[in-house]
Parts: structure tokens; sequence; C-alpha cells
């Protein structure tokens, strides 16, 4: 679940860098390539001879472990044209129910369906020998293949040395989120807008913030102010309470563990002086009556129900948790409750890294099934899928329908199109839905030849537009074109993403995962709840039974294979 | 009625045995409808459900699902250790016997005092909407009533708001964040949910008591409270004592959504069980041999339970399952 | 009978206490129970980015159909509920007649496999093979991708078989030897004797089995889920939960921004949820008072008469 959402790769840059330059401000050592490649022109498709293709028509089966209305492609707009393109049609089937059940089911049955999104089911499938290797298929079908994911080969090549699907991100120079989609410490902006709208860095000074605004304002409509919440009360949901201690410390999300800078060790930080920081201040603000300990109790809709009413005043969360919440703020239009993003660091020194360093996802995918009817088809269909103005079709959709083109030749929405983007018909009817994202692609960051950006959110000019008045009013207040202009810009991490690090079926190192977040999930509330004086006697408790689970083992393990992905070995 | 279950084919002396078998055979030859009314069933039960059994030997491999069967990683015992040797195991074995002891029993006391309490309701037709209404928390999945049970307990929730209003309490209180409410929380909302439903079964039972002894003990001055003690409950007896055996088969299934969605952090050393342990080391890590070692395990106290109970039952000369 | 003889017994002092006090609890369950549906009613009618709010108890506080609308407008969905129909019709007939009739068997204390039948078939409550040998059986069968998966597998159900068999064994003794004494064969008596007799019970087991199909949609998940046209109403609607699901949560980049102006109102899981509650149970509930009057019976009516 969460890796899949954290698979929305969000990064910064700021806005006119990004329109200058397409790869200005990324010192990737694998990027440099892919940025002239994208950004000359020429290059932009390789040419796939005109020979008389073989366009007799055929239907493959596509199966997603994602969630989705099932459909043929060709009842799609862009289906449609694909298949005018090629004659391959696509009966596409998602996921109902748990993908454990079907994987294990489509396994020991051997019933694959041509093409196989597995998602998190991927090592099973790989294990089982589900897939066929592409090694040779992209050879000799794939000149586009090869131009988009060339540079990224070796990343995902499994133990054989063979490729058996093709990852989603294969970023074709960059360009950052202009807003901010994952975490941050949120503050309602009525907070700032009294203080005057103060420069914020630090945790003590976010929360001293927070404590003045609520002593001078201790009800809202009657009800009791809320200084500080979160939303980990499902299980699932958990790592909102425990990630900030990594974040705090200026690291981005690397999932459990911190990776140094210099040493390129990975350290687990559950139980260590980062964790203690950040409890101890939450233990404190709590016995400040400044914590709602619904927290670790509330589900998903109480806490959205809380967010909506105006009552919170700060909160740790990544932005699509909440955004059913946030969405309904914004429409209610009543600027001073709504949320603004902090990059919220322990102390002065600290630089913040909220913001994802550029990525590679190399355990998501889509390959080929050992059932399938004629992979040569495949091949071709998504090498044409590839060429750069079909890449443009699924994710802006039809000229002058879907976007128009202004006179400097940048993509333009007016707002019937942003919203048509949105709106879960249209995305389907269009089908945005069914082509955007899974399928052999560019990553969300890249660059098109011609300048723009990929995805449509990271066209600067598309996010402007929908900025409200209070959106625009706060960020002249911090001088800053974007949300994210304010954040730190993300250095470089060739390891990135750790949490993407593949531990393996029922490894020790798995096992450690479960124990040690089942120890935080029990011990974190008592910290957080306890009163001031027993905060240490728990802490130690804590660390004792952390310290009872093979920490070392798991870093090692972890360290090595973030040197590993250093040394070009993923 | 001719007592003759003794007829089974047991060899008990050699001597005894041919003319044993002869008579055995003797009578399964008169008794053909009856064979013919049940035979394809008992086929039909083990094709369904004692053929996929080979699925066991699952437990002492470690399982790949995309291997056959000859192909796999024999491992013995080790999928059991694993489970057994958890320093949690024990833990989550006593939360299991726990919450579905609490379960048995609240859910018997309370739908068999719903069903008599029913049936001494006088209007017919209130009687009926009641009995409709009382048993549609069934209909709604644990995903929902999740939701409402846990707004209600919410600090800001119904069942503190009455509380504080009564002077039961001083200030809100954290239901959901204090371990040792969770047994209690879990054991209400299982009959609320599941009260009004368990009560059809009694309800039927109660049908077939002979009206006249009602009348009879009228006749004789009895009392409401004498005829449901001697009437109404000596008539739902033997449904009573044979579902309760049935139940103490299960006494390891405790359910598993209430207390994956009304379970957290601050509650786990009295809300997690056997089929979240299992979800959490088996299925999420795809261990389905540890799944599987767990099922048998369950099979094996299942099977002392029920054994135990049928000859309890038989030795105070109640109705017994077999 | 007498009734009015009866009902001057019932009017004395202690027996009018009892009367109220019973008639309160009844209410106080009424109202504990009821309000789930009457919560998801409001949620239902409620419009979806309302409710995210939250404060919603009794009553819509935006009157909309859109979440009915959002469900009716799924094509599939019609063929999927006469399935559901003919699923729980079949199903319940096939698996009632079937577990009756091996429930006569075994309430016979004659039948010399009596003991065996009951012990294999009450075993079979306490074990499984496991999901993936139970579905390479179904494979094996050829039931994939049919519809008798939805009904074969299902054919007796051991704890209703329990069931029946202690109601069959609760008739007056002498029904049925006066059956055989007249020449009725075992079948003749079933049918003929045993079957009326104990309608209560088969009511009852009729109504566990038939909400347990109505509700069902594991084994279209597991057996029929590429076909849409087995396809049932619980399968359909917890797909279109799901895609709700997916989004309400979307990871794609075009939604983050845009979802908040766009004057969509976008359906959430929590209103979908509520709305399925509603479509999925109401035939079922209106079907319970055809069942229900076999064993909510006056107090001093029904029972057997032999």
């Amino acid at each position: 679940m969460v890796n899949k959402k954290l698979l929305t790769v969000s990064l910064a840059a700021a806005m006119l860098a990004v329109t200058a330059s397409a790869c200005g401000g990324n010192n990737n050592n694998d990027e440099p390539k892919s940025s002239n490649t994208g950004n000359s022109g020429n290059a932009a498709n390789a040419s796939t001879s005109p020979e008389a293709e073989d366009k007799t028509p055929v239907t493959f089966s596509y199966y997603s472990f994602t969630s989705q209305k099932d459909t043929m492609a060709s009842d799609t707009v862009i289906g449609k044209e694909l298949q005018n393109q090629t004659g391959v049609d696509w009966k596409m089937e998602f996921l109902v129910g748990d993908p454990q059940t079907k994987s294990g089911v489509m396994i020991a049955s051997g019933d694959y369906p041509d093409v196989i999104v597995p998602e998190g089911e991927i090592d099973k499938l790989l294990d089982a020998g589900a897939f066929i290797p592409l090694d040779d298929l992209i050879e000799k079908y794939g000149p586009n293949i090869k131009r988009v994911y060339g540079q990224y080969f070796d990343k995902f090549r499994q133990a054989d040395g063979k490729m058996y699907f093709l990852p989603f991100g294969a970023n074709q120079g960059y360009v950052g989120d202009p807003g901010i989609s994952q975490g941050a410490f949120w503050i309602q902006r009525s907070v700032l807008k009294e203080a005057g709208y103060p420069k914020i860095k630090t945790l003590d000074q976010y929360f001293d913030l927070i404590k003045q605004y609520q002593e001078k304002h201790p009800t809202v409509d009657g009800k009791g102010t809320i200084g500080f919440a979160s939303l980990a009360g499902p299980a699932d949901s958990f790592f909102s309470i425990t990630n900030p201690a990594m974040h705090l410390a200026g690291y981005p999300n690397d999932g459990s563990v911190i990776v140094d800078m210099t040493t390129h060790e990975a350290k687990t930080y559950a139980a260590t002086d980062n964790e203690k920081k950040w409890l101890q201040k939450l233990n404190q603000v709590n016995s400040e009556g400044l914590f709602d300990p619904e927290t670790f109790t509330a589900n998903k809709d109480q806490f959205l129900a809380k967010l909506t009413s105006g009552r919170v005043l700060g909160y740790f969360n990544y932005a699509w948790q909440v955004g059913d919440a946030t969405n309904n703020l914004m429409k209610a239009g009543i600027d001073e409750k709504r949320y603004a993003p902090l990059p919220i660091v322990f102390d002065e020194n600290t630089k913040d890294q909220y913001l994802d360093p550029p990525s590679f996802v190399n355990n998501r995918g889509i390959g080929i099934s050992v059932n399938a009817k004629d992979p040569e088809r495949i091949i071709k269909y998504w090498d044409n899928l590839l060429k750069e103005e079909n890449q443009v079709l699924v994710q802006w959709g039809v000229k002058d329908q879907n976007y128009s083109v202004d006179a400097n030749g940048r993509f333009i929405m007016n707002a019937q199109q942003i919203s048509d983007r949105s709106d879960p018909e249209k995305k389907r009817s269009i089908g945005w839905q069914y082509f955007e994202y899974s399928w052999p692609r560019y990553g969300n960051n890249s660059v098109l030849a011609d300048g723009n950006s990929y995805a449509v959110s990271n066209q600067p000019e598309v996010a402007y537009a929908g900025y409200t008045d209070g959106d625009k009013a706060l960020l002249d207040a911090y001088g800053a074109k974007t949300f994210s202009e304010y954040f730190s810009k993300p250095d470089e991490r060739a390891w990135y993403p750790a949490w993407s690090i593949n531990k393996g079926q029922g490894t020790p190192e798995q096992i450690f995962e479960q124990k040690a977040s089942d120890l935080q999930k029990k011990y974190i509330p008592k910290l957080v709840l306890a009163k001031t004086s027993d905060f240490d006697s728990v802490w130690n408790d804590y660390v004792g039974q952390m310290n009872k689970l093979d920490v070392k083992g798991y870093e090692t393990f972890i360290t090595k294979v973030v040197q590993d992905r250093i040394n070009g070995k993923w | 009625m001719e007592k003759l279950q003794d007829v089974m084919p047991v060899v008990k002396s050699p001597a005894a045995s041919s003319s044993r078998l002869q008579l055995f055979f003797k009578k399964l030859m008169q008794q053909k409808v009856l064979l013919l009314m049940s035979i394809p069933f008992v086929l039909w039960l083990f094709l369904f459900k004692y053929v996929p059994l080979w699925g066991w030997t699952i437990s002492f491999q470690k399982f790949r699902p995309a291997k056959d069967l000859f192909d796999q990683e024999w491992v013995g015992w080790k999928n059991f250790h694993f489970l057994f040797s958890d320093d949690s195991f024990y833990r989550v074995l006593r939360n299991t016997i726990v919450m579905s002891s609490i379960n048995l029993v609240l859910g018997f006391v309370t739908a068999i005092v719903l069903a008599i309490m029913l049936n001494e309701l006088r209007n017919i037709m209130f009687k009926r909407v009641v009995q409709t209404i009382s048993y549609l928390p069934h209909f709604i999945s644990w995903v929902v009533a999740a939701n409402i049970i846990s707004s209600a307990l919410a600090p800001e929730g119904v069942i503190n708001i009455l509380m504080t209003k009564l002077h039961l309490i001083d200030q809100p209180i954290l239901w959901l964040g204090k371990g040792n409410y969770f047994w209690g929380i879990l054991g209400a909302s299982e009959v609320w949910k599941n009260v009004g439903w368990n009560t059809i079964i009694y309800l039927a039972a109660i049908t077939t008591i002979d009206p006249s002894q009602y009348e009879a003990a009228e006749i004789d001055g009895a009392n409401r409270f004498q005829r449901i003690l001697h009437i109404t409950l000596p008539g739902m007896k033997s449904v009573i004592v044979i579902l309760l055996i049935m139940n103490l088969g299960n006494i390891l299934e405790s359910g598993f959504e209430p207390q994956y969605l009304l379970g957290n952090g601050m509650t786990v050393d009295y809300s997690e069980n056997l089929d979240i342990f299992v979800l959490k080391y088996g299925m999420n890590m795809g261990n389905y041999s540890l799944a599987t070692a767990a099922g048998m395990f369950k099979t094996v106290v299942s099977f002392i339970f029920l054994l135990s109970a049928n000859s309890i039952a038989k030795r105070l000369g109640q109705s017994r399952l077999f | 009978m007498k009734e009015s003889s009866a009902k001057a017994r019932y009017n004395s002092v202690p027996d009018k206490v009892f009367d109220i006090t019973n008639i309160v609890f009844m209410l106080c369950i009424v109202i504990v129970t009821l309000y789930p549906f009457i919560n998801m009613f409001a949620l239902s009618f409620n419009d979806a980015n309302d409710s995210i709010r939250g404060g919603l108890y009794f009553w819509p506080r935006v009157w909309t159909w859109d979440n009915y609308n959002y469900i009716f407008n799924e094509a599939s969905i019609y063929h999927a509920t006469f399935i559901s129909a003919l699923r729980t019709i079949l199903g319940t007939v096939v698996s009632v007649f079937c577990t009756a009739m091996l429930a006569y068997t075994v309430s016979r204390q004659e039948y010399v496999l009596r003991k065996f039948v009951t012990i294999v078939a009450i075993f079979t409550m306490y074990f499984s093979g496991g999901l993936i040998p139970g579905y390479l059986l179904i494979k094996e069968l050829h039931m994939i991708n049919s519809f008798w998966v939805y009904i074969i597998p299902g054919i007796i159900s051991v704890f209703n078989l329990i069931v029946i068999r202690s109601f069959i064994e609760g008739l007056p003794d002498g029904i049925m030897e006066s059956a055989k004494i007249d020449g009725a064969g075992d079948f003749i008596t079933f049918m003929r004797i045993v079957l009326p007799l104990t309608v209560p019970a088969l009511a009852t087991v009729s109504l566990f089995v038939a909400v347990s199909q109505w509700n069902s949609w594991f084994d279209v998940f597991l057996y029929n889920s590429s076909h849409i046209n087995l396809s049932t109403l619980q399968y359909e609607l917890m797909k279109i939960l799901q895609t709700s699901n997916t989004a309400a949560s979307s990871t794609n980049v075009g939604d983050q921004f845009a979802a908040g102006q766009s004057g969509v109102t976008a359906v959430t899981p929590t209103s979908i949820r509520a709305t399925m509650t509603i479509i999925a149970s109401l035939p079922i509930i209106m079907v319970y008072p055809f069942l229900q009057k076999y064993f909510v019976k006056g107090m001093t009516v029904g029972g057997v008469k032999g």
C-alpha cells in the first residue's frame, strides 16, 4: 500500500529553472544522456522502419493488481487510437479482492493472462517464472524501448542478468513537482496569518506558534481547538507517526532507515536519539494539552472529519493520505481553514529534505507472461506506445480537445480541461485512467523533447492555473512562486528510495521489519501519552525490547544493498 | 426404536467378526434406500472436503506455489517450530481463547434470552417487527460496523457524552486506547451485531414445543417464569446443547475483522489473535506454509474440544453430536 | 384452545409488569440495532463530499441521488443481480433439499452407516485443505467459469445438517413408525412426513443458505472473475467500492491539484459503502418476512400437531 502510493515520484525544482533547462539542478550521473535525448527533438523517436507492420486485429489480455473498472482498451479514446495504429486491442482486467490470494491462485493454476502488472506480488510471480525474458525481443523490436529504458536496463535486471518486466519510472530529463504531494508538517493558514507569516524552521518554533494560537483561540465553533494530530490509527497508516523522526533529522523518506550521506551506512532510526527527540516533543506537547490522543485510535473517516472541521491547527501526514479532506476544505472556499506545508526540522542547522530525490523504482512494472500468445506483437505495441507522440497522448490526451498549445509551444489547459483531467468518468472514457500509468512509459518527472512537462501536474502553467487567490497570497508572503519552492532541493541519493529494497519473502529482514514495527506500534503511544516523568523509563523499556531484535543484521543488509546501488548494481 | 449404532464394521474379536460382518451387510442391503439417500453426499464430502487435504503437506514444506508437490523443499516441522517458538505466540493464543470464550458465552446467553423474551411478547406484529430489526446489523460489514463503534466510543462520541451526563465518569475515556477494555468492547460489539441473527434458530426451536404443554402448565397455575423455566427452556435444550458442542470445536476461531479494525498499538496485547498473527507472518510474507501449519494446529485443538464436549454430553445423558 | 381464558390469566399484576419491562427492553434493542441502518441510509443519500465532514447520524444533510446513480449507472449491475437471485434461489433449494435428505438418513436410529456418515460429515467442519488445493480441485472438475461452481460445492452444509437432524429427532415418536406400518419407504416418509413437519427448521436453514449465497463474492473472485456474465451483485459492488478507493487515494499526478476545484462530486469509499450496504441488503431483508412466519409464531399457536 505504502509503497504503491509512494510511487508518485514528486520532485521539486524551481519553476523557472524547469522551463529554462530540463537538466538544471540535477546532477545524477545517469541523467545527462537522457536529458539530451529527451530535449534534442530529432532523437525523440527512434525510427521504426515503415515496413508493412502486421496490423491484423488481435485482442490480448491485460491483468493489473490495481483496482479499476474492467474495460476493453478500444472503448477509450486513447486505446482506440493505439488500436488504429497497431491493430491490437486489450481486454483489461483489474483486481477485486485480495492480491495475495489472486497471485497464489494464478501461480498454482498457471492461468496467466498475456500481460501482467503485478504491483506488490511481483516477487512471487518472478519467483514462479511467470514472465518471459524480454532482452531478445527488445533487441529485435524495441528501438523506442531502448531509447527510453536503455540507461536504466542495469537497474532492473534480475539475478540471472535478464529483464523480465519494464518499470514505470524511466525519467527522461527532470522536472520537479510544483506542489507538495508528499509529507510535510502542515499548519492551518489562520495560524500563519495571525502571526504575520513568520519563517518557521524548527519543531520548537512550530509548536510554539501553535501553542500561542491555541491559547488565544481555545475553541472553534464551540468545540475545543486541537493543537496537533495525525492520521496514525489504522495499522497501515502508522508510519505517519514514525516517519517524522527521519524527516526532522533532515532526510527524505527512505522507509525505516536513514542513510548517512558520507559513509552511506544505513541505520534504523526506531529507538534512536532522533526518534527520542521527536517523541519527547510530542510527550511535552501532550502534557500541555496540544496533542490529540485520538491520533492513535481514530480511523480515516474520523480523522478527515476532524481536519475539515477547522479545529486542528497542525498535522503531519503525506498529502495523499488526507486528499479528501484538503480538497473538501478547498471547495468550501474558506482559505484560513486550509493548511500550508512547512519543511520543519529539529534545529536551525539542518537542511530539510522533504522532497523526494530523483529515483528509479525497480520493483514495480509490467511483464509478458509465459502464456502470451504473441510476445512480438506485444513488444511492438509497447515500442509504439513509447513513441513521444503516444506518450503525450497518454498523459495530455488529444490536442485542442484536452489541452492546447500556446504561441510559445507550451501545453496549457483551461479550467474545463483541468476539471476533465481529474473527473473519474472522463478519465475513463478518454482512457487516461487505463493508459497513463501501468504501461511502459516515461517517468513522471520527464521532460518532453519540446520542453513541456511529461506529467500534466508538473507543468508549471497548469499548476499555477489551479492556485486560488489564497494560495497566491500565501506564496507571495513567503516570496515563492510554488509551494515546493520554499522547500530545500533534494540532494542526490543514488540509492533512493531505500524502501524499495527487496527483502525477499519470509526472510529475517522481513521478519525484523514486522517485529520492529510491532514494537513501535506498541510503545510509541505509551511514550507520547506517558506522564513526562515516566517517559525515560518507558523509553528504556522500548530500547531494551528493540535491541533484542537483530538490528545490526538488518542494517548490514540494507547498507550492502545501498552500496551496491551506488555502484550501479541494482 | 432399535438401537443399532454398535453395528459398525468394527472388528472386536476374530470369532465374532465374520458373523458380525455378515449381519452388517445383511442390514445394509435392507437399507438400500437410506444408502442411496446418503452415499452420494458422502462421496461429495470426500471429494470436496477430504481430497483437498493433501494441501496439508504444504505445512511441512517451504512452499512455492509454482512448483509441483514433489519438487517442493521439505522442511519437516520447521513451520510449526516457528509458530510455537515465537515470543508472542502464547499471548496470541491466550487472546484467541479468551475472546472466543467471551463470544461463545455472551453469544449463547444473549441469543437465548432474547429468543425467550421475544416469545413472551403478546402482540404478534410487534414481535415480528422487533425480531426483523434486531437482526439487521448482521447485514452490515465489519468495516461499517467498526466505523460506527469507534465513533460511538470516541472521546466526543455518544458513550462518553452519556456517561459524563450520568456522572459515571468525570472526563471522556479513550475507550479504544485501553487494552483492558478491549475484550469487553469486542464482546459487546459481537452481541450487538449478531444477537438477532443468532436468535433465529432458537425461535425455530421454540415453535416445536407443543402448545398443550403451556395450557397444562397454566391450568396448574404456573407463572411466567415457571413456564419459561420448565417448558420453553427444556424445549430448546437439545438445540442449545448441539450448538454448544459444535461451537466449542471453534474455540480458536475468534474472528479476524473486528480485532483487526478496532485494535491498535495501544491494545495489541489484548487484541492480536491467531488469525492476525498468521496474516502478519504467513500471508503477508507469502508464507502459505505457516498459514497451513496454523490451520492444522487449529484443527487438532478443535478435535480435542469437540470430542471432549461430545463425550461430556454423552456422560450427562444429553443429546450429542455423534 | 380458548384465547379468552388464556388472556384473563395474563392480566395479573406481575404479568403486566413483566410485559411492560419486556416492551421497554425490546424498544431499547430496536433503537440500538436499527441505528446502523438509519446511519447508512443517511450517508447514502448525503453528498459524498459533505459526508467527509462527519457528524451525520440520522438524516442526510445535503440530499443527493448521486451515490445511487453512481452505482446504478454501472450497466453490469443488472445482470449480476439476476445471477445473484438465480444462485440464491437455486442454491438454497438444492442445498436445503440435499442437506435435509442426508439429515433424515443420519436421524434414522436403525441405519447401519449412521454413525459413520455423521462423523465423516462433522469432522469437515473443523478443517480445510486450504485455498490452493481447493482451487485446483475446482479446476480439475472443470467448474472454473461455470455457474455450477456456485451450487455444487455448497450442496451440503454440515452445520445445517446437524440443525435439521436435531429437529427431526425432536419429532414426536411414533410418527415415522406409523408411516412405516402404512408401508411407506424411507424416501416417501422423508418427502411426505419429515419435510412438512420440519418446516420451521427448513425455513431457518433456508435463510442461512440464502443469505450466504446472496452475500458471497469470494467464489466469484476465485473462479469466475474473468467471466462477466457470471458475476454477482456483491462482486460488482466490491468492484465499484475498490475502484472508488483507488480514486480517493489516487497515485496519479493529475489528480492531486485539480480534484479540489474541479466541481466534480467524487464519490468516496465511505458513501459508496453505505449505499451498497443498503442496495445489497434490502432484497434479502424483504424476503425475510416470508420465511419469518414459519419460525416466529404466536406464543400459543404453532408447534407440531401430530
